[in-house]
């Protein structure tokens, strides 16, 4: 057997990924009592599952207490299945978990999206550090420059479109007190940002959710207004939301071209 | 020349507020790579207050130089940016293989020990060397299982490696011991077979016992047997830079700053000739 098959029939094993072939592997690893040659490939099986569980349960650490050990190692093992990590970081194994779990059933129906929240904040934890830009950095441009300005947002920045509210469930999860509140259905958009080495999440309007997306979008200062047309007094909510994304610390830089 | 570091523990981030709020210290610290790859925010400013006054090196687990998959080049040119910003001493990783088809087990799985392995490890380091523009130095690991295709024993591969790659050598003592148990073969070979001058590291660390096996945890104090094969190494190797790792059930850093300093005593026994 060259090399790279026998990397394939012991990875296939490992992983999951390949049921069966025991007699190819019994040929292959050498039996030392008290384990044979299965039972030898099986302390590798296990330690890949179990690594990955608590891999993925570091980022959504509330979610896993919710479900519960069992039943939250069966769906990182049938996750795995179909998003095996493909990154040297172990730390992303767990990226898509939330969005998978909206394919499954069998739990409260805001899970998905609490698993979705708290791997926002497991990256917003350690995203790249970038400079923060006050909001002097529009207020020095140039009237003419301003309907044109497109804002570069920090990388700690996440915006989260989510089904469900699951701040008030965050909440009592974090404080680990309170009674658990009943799902709260509904179109939801939060922001996870970060400052200093502090996590913090929000939730937006659906004004302040366009404007936002429009300028992440690299939609300009005139765009941005464009999206409160609708809303009485459009252009101070458009600077209150403006400013707000300052203050917080969300924009990296302003950006400007004219005519 | 390689330099001595003295003895240091691993950086954990249970300990961040020890070292980054009270400016606690060891002789040195050893980070995981992937850790701190295109990181910011508070492991970022850590990794880069300890690196102001003490010296750093990396400790991948993650090339998995022995699999046939292709090296990724945005992991090295990723470790290499790391690499050139946090200047370490050392950049290191182990003799194993962990991906297949792009599909990582994030797991440090033994090599078959045949001709085929060496030429393409050795290969693979080579390669790793030039796009590191370093010199890498490459572990020993603990293995639960052996190949029935494997010709050489796994120090006279892992010396072999060294010497026609011209990398160096991190030698892990626990994983030695653990691998020697499982696999029932004299630990004290095994050093004697690792040439002298390639070892630029030891590390230390805890293991468990399950009956059927040893396996390496990371989760508890150096064991004795270990602590007397260190003395062992000490003695062929002399002054080597030595680093102990508690990766689970992380105690308080006092704890595991005194399992540094018990290799500092037991090495400066062993040096001075007080143990014997």
């Amino acid at each position: 057997m060259t090399l790279a098959e026998l990397q394939a029939l012991l990875h296939g094993r490992i992983t999951g990924a390949v049921a069966g072939r025991e007699d190819q592997l019994r040929e292959e690893v050498v039996p030392r009592p008290p384990l044979d040659a299965l039972e030898r490939v099986e302390i590798y099986a296990r330690m890949y599952l179990y690594r990955l569980v608590d891999a993925v349960a570091e980022d959504v650490p509330h979610t896993s207490r919710v479900l519960g050990h069992d039943a939250f190692v069966e769906l990182v093992g049938d996750y795995l299945l179909e998003h095996p990590s493909r990154s040297p970081d172990i730390g992303q194994a767990g990226r898509l978990f939330g969005s998978w779990l909206r394919t499954r059933e069998g739990f409260r129906a805001d899970l998905p999206d609490l698993a979705m929240l708290e791997r926002a904040r497991s990256e917003v934890r350690t995203a790249l550090d970038a400079p923060v830009a006050g909001a002097e950095a529009l207020q020095g441009l140039p009237p003419d420059a301003l309907p044109a300005a497109r804002f570069l947002f920090a990388p700690s920045v996440r915006v989260l479109r989510l089904q469900h509210d699951v701040r008030p469930l965050w909440d009592v999860l974090e404080e680990d007190s309170g009674e658990v509140p009943a799902a709260i259905p509904g179109p939801t958009t939060l922001v996870v940002w970060r400052h200093g080495f502090k996590v913090f999440h929000t939730g937006l309007s659906e004004p302040e959710a366009r404007a936002l997306m429009v300028a992440r979008e690299g939609g300009s200062l005139e765009d941005v207004c464009a999206t409160f047309a609708g809303e009485p007094e459009p252009a101070q909510a458009a600077f209150k939301t403006v400013l707000s994304w300052f203050a917080d610390g969300w924009v990296a830089a302003v950006t400007s071209q004219r005519g | 020349m390689v330099p001595f570091l003295g003895h240091g523990i691993g950086l954990r981030t249970k300990h961040f507020p020890d070292l980054l709020e009270q400016g606690r210290r060891a002789d040195w610290f050893e980070v995981i790579t992937e850790n701190f790859l295109n990181v910011g925010g508070r492991p970022r400013a850590v990794l880069e207050a300890v690196r102001r006054d003490r010296p750093v090196v990396l400790h991948g687990v993650s090339l998995s130089v022995g699999s046939v998959d292709p090296l990724d080049s945005d992991y090295l040119r990723d470790v290499r940016a790391l690499a050139d910003a946090v200047q370490p001493a050392w950049v290191s990783d182990h003799l194993c293989w962990g991906t297949f088809g792009r599909h990582n087990a994030h797991d440090l799985l033994p090599m078959p020990f045949t001709e085929e392995s060496l030429a393409h490890v050795v290969g693979r380091v080579s390669e790793v060397q030039e796009r590191l523009g370093r010199r890498f130095v490459l572990e020993n690991v603990s293995s639960y299982l052996t190949y029935a295709a494997s010709t050489i024993p796994e120090w006279e591969f892992l010396a072999e490696v060294a010497r026609r790659a011209d990398c160096l050598i991190l030698l892990d003592v626990n994983n030695v011991f653990v691998s020697a148990t499982n696999h029932g073969f004299d630990p004290g070979e095994y050093l004697r077979g690792i040439p002298r001058d390639r070892v630029v590291q030891f590390h230390l660390a805890g293991h468990q016992d399950l009956g059927t096996h040893l396996l390496d945890t990371h989760d508890a104090p150096v064991a004795d047997p270990v602590w007397a094969l260190y003395r062992d190494a000490v003695r062929r190797f002399g002054r080597v830079s030595t680093l102990v790792e508690w990766d689970d059930h992380i105690p308080p850093l006092d704890e595991v700053l005194a399992q540094a300093e018990k290799a500092r005593a037991l090495e400066k026994a062993v040096l001075e000739g007080a143990d014997s």
